[in-house]
């Protein structure tokens, strides 16, 4: 499980987070809304340990250390490997220094995606980039992924691919944190919702919960809390 | 340990297309002066004699025979080493902020590699300090060739041959490389790796703290300065006199404190401070 517990951050004299607390399950997928600038990128480098804040982080129960990396991936929205670099060569980057690397899901996840391992990664579009992302940090066998935006900017098509590897088996067993304006695509798949607005936490709710007892859905929800 | 050694290798992977370039131009330039310069030396010593109608012997009596520090103080030989020196200045800078910038944030991924910090911090000192080295040893082995060309190229009456120990010695620049004796080896690696350290660390003072950081990495340059300077202050304002032996005692001490605390800060700050 990941606890965070009261963590707070200041940019300046700004106020990004303020006493920010939650958990989150390992074999659920946990989702992190909020409008643009309330914190929620900030909350995940502050999990992995990419940015100081006050409080404190568990990883099922121990502080982040050099080994966690091993346990939890991130999956920014930005490409996190050298545009110099084939396909190819990125994989071969973290095979070199994940022992959690699994090269049978990394081919299998480029296959999914339809990558092709001389592309280089400067020439990828932005769809590809994301869908590269994702198969670098899911070809790890880690306990939990932290996903920022992993729908942002890019088209229909590729949405619904991504989309069908929350679906798979890929994540089932793993504790997933996803922070998400297109919320619409995966809302059938999230169980736990944490609604962040001015660096707090303003409601946290079960999905399955909130449709079973008032008939809500998650876009419902947000718009009650971000409208009122 | 594997790791940082993956680490050094893949940082100098990524520096070795510049770096090849750079000890191209060496090669290239410094054999185009001995071949050029040694050309127009003879050219001009012919045209004294020819002029002053003086035979060998009379020309090295008043204008002194030709050695290879004719060639080792003119700009194509020692352009090089300067451009090397100033692209790794360069480098030491750009070793850091090449990842944070740009298209592809790279240093996401160093960051959340599962090694310590530290090793982050120390493989990218290493990358440069082995590149210097190695720039260095490529120097010292075409010292000798570039010397063996000017030698055959120069008639023996004329010539002064010298030998690679001599030619190191007599310019300052090479003397500075090169060093002869283990002392300055120490004096001139010694200071450079303290530099790097003490440049690493404003460099993370920067990426943690931002326009505050700035101010911060310029503070510890100077204190740093400051305190490794200390005993030439202490002789210049306190009339205190220190032997050579105790001076180089106390810079050496001196150094390895500010190299020791400038990596254990760096190394702090891009543990718990660095924002990505």
């Amino acid at each position: 499980m990941i606890e965070v517990k009261k963590i707070s951050k200041n940019y300046g004299r700004k106020k990004i987070l303020d006493d920010v607390s939650f958990t989150a399950n390992k074999g659920e997928v946990t989702c992190l809304i909020g409008i643009n600038g309330v914190g929620k990128t900030t909350t995940l480098k502050a999990i992995m340990g990419l940015t100081p804040y006050k409080g404190e982080i568990l990883i099922d129960d121990q502080k982040m250390t050099k080994d966690s990396y091993e346990k939890i991936t991130f999956i920014p929205d930005a490409p996190t490997m050298l545009p110099q670099m084939t396909i190819k060569q990125a994989m071969v980057f973290m095979s070199d220094f994940y022992t959690s690397w699994n090269p049978e899901r990394a081919n299998q996840l480029m296959g999914f995606f339809k990558l092709k391992e001389e592309n280089r990664i400067s020439e990828l579009s932005k769809g590809n980039t994301a869908k590269l992302n994702l198969m670098l940090g899911l070809s790890l066998d880690v306990d939990y992924v932290l996903m920022d935006e992993p729908f942002s900017g890019i088209d229909m098509f590729s949405r619904e691919q991504i989309a069908d590897v929350f679906a798979s088996h890929l994540i089932e067993d793993r504790g997933v944190i996803i922070t998400t304006h297109e919320i619409g695509d995966i809302e059938h798949l999230i169980d736990k919702v944490i609604l962040l607005d001015n660096g707090s936490v303003l409601k946290e709710f079960n999905t399955e919960e909130m449709r079973e007892e008032e008939g809500k859905s998650v876009v419902d929800v947000m718009r009650e809390v971000y409208q009122s | 340990m594997m790791r940082y050694i993956k680490l050094v290798n893949f940082e100098i992977n990524r520096f070795s297309k510049i770096y090849l370039s750079l000890l191209l131009i060496t090669l290239v330039s410094q054999f185009a002066g001995v071949i050029f310069v040694t050309k127009s030396l003879l050219n001009d010593a012919r045209d004294i004699m020819k002029e002053e109608r003086l035979s060998e012997a009379a020309y090295i009596t008043n204008y002194g025979s030709l050695d290879f520090n004719h060639i080792a103080n003119t700009l194509l030989f020692v352009g090089p080493i300067a451009l090397s020196a100033v692209a790794l200045i360069f480098y030491i800078f750009l070793i850091w902020y090449r990842d944070w910038f740009g298209k592809n944030t790279f240093i996401y991924r160093l960051l959340m590699l599962p090694t310590s910090r530290l090793s982050i911090y120390l493989s990218k000192a290493t990358a440069i300090f082995l590149m210097v080295l190695g720039l260095i040893a490529f120097q010292i082995i075409i010292l000798p060739m570039e010397n063996a060309l000017f030698n055959s190229n120069v008639p023996e009456a004329l010539l002064n041959e010298m030998s690679i120990s001599t030619i190191t010695i007599a310019n300052p620049i090479l003397s500075l490389i090169i060093p002869s004796t283990f002392t300055q080896f120490l004096i001139s690696y010694g200071t450079g790796l303290m530099i790097m350290s003490i440049l690493f660390t404003s460099i993370m003072f920067e990426r943690s703290f931002r326009i505050k950081g700035i101010i911060m990495g310029l503070l510890y340059c100077g204190i740093a300065a400051v305190l490794f300077l200390a005993p030439f202050f202490v002789m210049e304002f306190g009339n205190f006199y220190f032997y050579p032996n105790e001076l180089f005692g106390l810079l050496l001490a001196l150094g390895i404190i500010l190299t020791g605390l400038s990596v254990w800060l760096g190394a702090w700050l891009l543990k718990n401070r660095v924002t990505v």
